[in-house]
């Protein structure tokens, strides 16, 4: 009995303190998606990841405007989202403390201007998307066989014009460029 | 009398918020989920969690309860069984919509037989997410539930800035060999710690200075007390100097 006593003194109160003191979890644990939406291009690919469609994203073609939002109520915690960004905008955190009175306040969102096309002034892509993505082809391109300081920025100004034209433009543009070499192979025969 | 207006029971509610001097009876209504909130519930009675210092005990039947905690995605089946417990239930009841499934319909939202939430059909006082929400999460949803602690999540929405743009990470590297070092790390620690050993290996890339790899690498390694996060930053090193890099 003694035995049994001094056992139970040494093992102590099993027992957590929380919610009267803070619990330590992992620190790999995974709680509430942060998304920090200054990081965010709203590329989309945590949306098409998300197995259970708790991240959304809505485009507005009348406002120009591209709305990511995540409902904590849908998440399932898989962390595939922070697995796929490409800039790391979105990781778990390790905050469990997201029961809501109301439904509302399971939402967060985040509004992203969208690009004009420069040929039909169409919005079409984010214009967050568009910036990172030319910067990284610019930082990335050697120089294309181009020499001259000149023909570089042309070369630059023409990339730079092909990535802010939507998709619909391309195909017209290149439509528009085989006829035009059709017509001159025609001339040539 | 008969007391059942939406403003009586909401008064009641009330009322057996600020003065309930007794404990807090809960019973669970699985409406179709996976069982993994089940588990997570039973484990939040467990001594570790023991709720019932504060009174939150499980019972067995809708009519001796208090709380309702629904869990699951409510499928087409389990609609009136739902229905048949949360009307067998006194008022004042409290709801609690409990899960993912519960709040949402969670993974399961989309389903041919699902209603997609608790809400769907009953009114619900409060919301506890998680995929199963652990027992800590369970704990303070309760608090909340009984008014003991404040809610902390809120609605936001961010409306992007004037000018605001995205650089690229770590511009001072070629991309290649960022590209080269985050998959190599991801490949042998997991998208989480690789991403964490890939930054921490860039950054030691990144210090200024004429050091040569070796010792910039040896130098990160002589900090880290796990063996095996140092042997990745070993393998990292070797892959950089392997050539097969034309950065
Ligand atoms: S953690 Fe999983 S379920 Fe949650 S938002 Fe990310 S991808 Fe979606
Ligand atoms: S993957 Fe990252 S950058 Fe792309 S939309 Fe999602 S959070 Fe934003
Ligand atoms: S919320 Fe997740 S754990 Fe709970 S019942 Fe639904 S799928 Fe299962």
């Amino acid at each position: 009995m003694l035995k049994l006593l001094k056992e139970v003194f040494r093992q102590g109160d099993a027992t957590v303190k929380y919610p009267f003191a803070p619990y330590e979890v992992e620190k790999d644990f995974r709680g509430r998606p942060e998304h920090v939406a200054e990081n965010c291009i709203a590329c989309a690919a945590c949306t098409s990841a998300c197995p259970a469609n708790a991240l959304s994203m809505e485009t507005d073609l009348a406002a120009g405007t591209r709305t990511w939002s995540i409902s904590y109520g849908r998440c399932i915690f898989c962390a595939r989202c922070e697995e796929v960004c490409p800039t790391q905008a979105i990781r778990l955190t390790t905050d469990f403390e997201l029961a809501v009175a109301n439904k509302a306040d399971l939402t967060s969102q985040a509004v992203f201007k969208l690009a004009d096309c420069v040929c039909c002034g169409e919005p079409f892509a984010p214009a967050k998307e568009i910036a990172y993505v030319t910067a990284l082809i610019e930082a990335n391109s050697g120089t294309n066989g181009a020499s001259t300081g000149a023909e570089k920025s042309s070369e630059a100004e023409r990339r730079r014009r092909l990535l802010s034209t939507c998709p619909a433009c391309k195909r017209a543009n290149d439509l528009q460029q085989i006829a035009q070499i059709a017509h001159r192979q025609e001339k040539n025969r | 009398m008969k007391m059942d207006t939406p403003a009586d029971i909401q008064r009641m509610k009330t009322s057996l918020l600020t003065n309930i001097r007794r404990s807090a009876y809960v019973y669970r209504v699985d409406c179709g989920g996976c069982n993994g909130c089940e588990i997570e519930i039973f484990s939040t009675i467990t001594p570790v969690f023991d709720t019932e210092r504060f009174g939150i005990k499980v019972v067995a039947s809708p009519r001796h309860a208090d709380i309702l905690l629904f869990t699951g995605a409510v499928t087409r089946a389990m609609r009136m069984p739902a229905l048949r417990a949360y009307e067998a239930a006194p008022d004042p009841k409290i709801v609690v919509s409990y899960g993912a499934c519960g709040c949402t319909g969670g993974i399961f939202h989309d389903l041919y037989c699902v209603w997609g939430g608790t809400d769907q059909i009953v009114p619900v006082d409060v919301y506890i997410p998680g995929c199963p929400p652990t027992p800590p999460a369970t704990i303070y949803g309760f608090a909340v539930a009984l008014g003991l602690l404040e809610q902390k999540l809120t609605a936001k929405t961010h409306i992007e800035g004037e000018g605001e743009r995205v650089g690229m990470a770590y511009p001072e590297l070629p991309y290649n060999l960022r590209v080269h070092v985050e998959r190599e790390a991801r490949r042998m620690a997991g998208y989480r710690q690789g991403r964490d050993i890939a930054d921490r290996f860039l950054g030691m890339l990144t210090i200024p200075g004429e050091l040569p790899l070796n010792q910039r690498i040896a130098a990160l390694i002589s900090k880290e007390p796990d063996p095996r996060i140092a042997e990745i930053f070993l393998r990292l090193g070797d892959t950089l100097r392997g050539g097969e890099l034309s950065a």
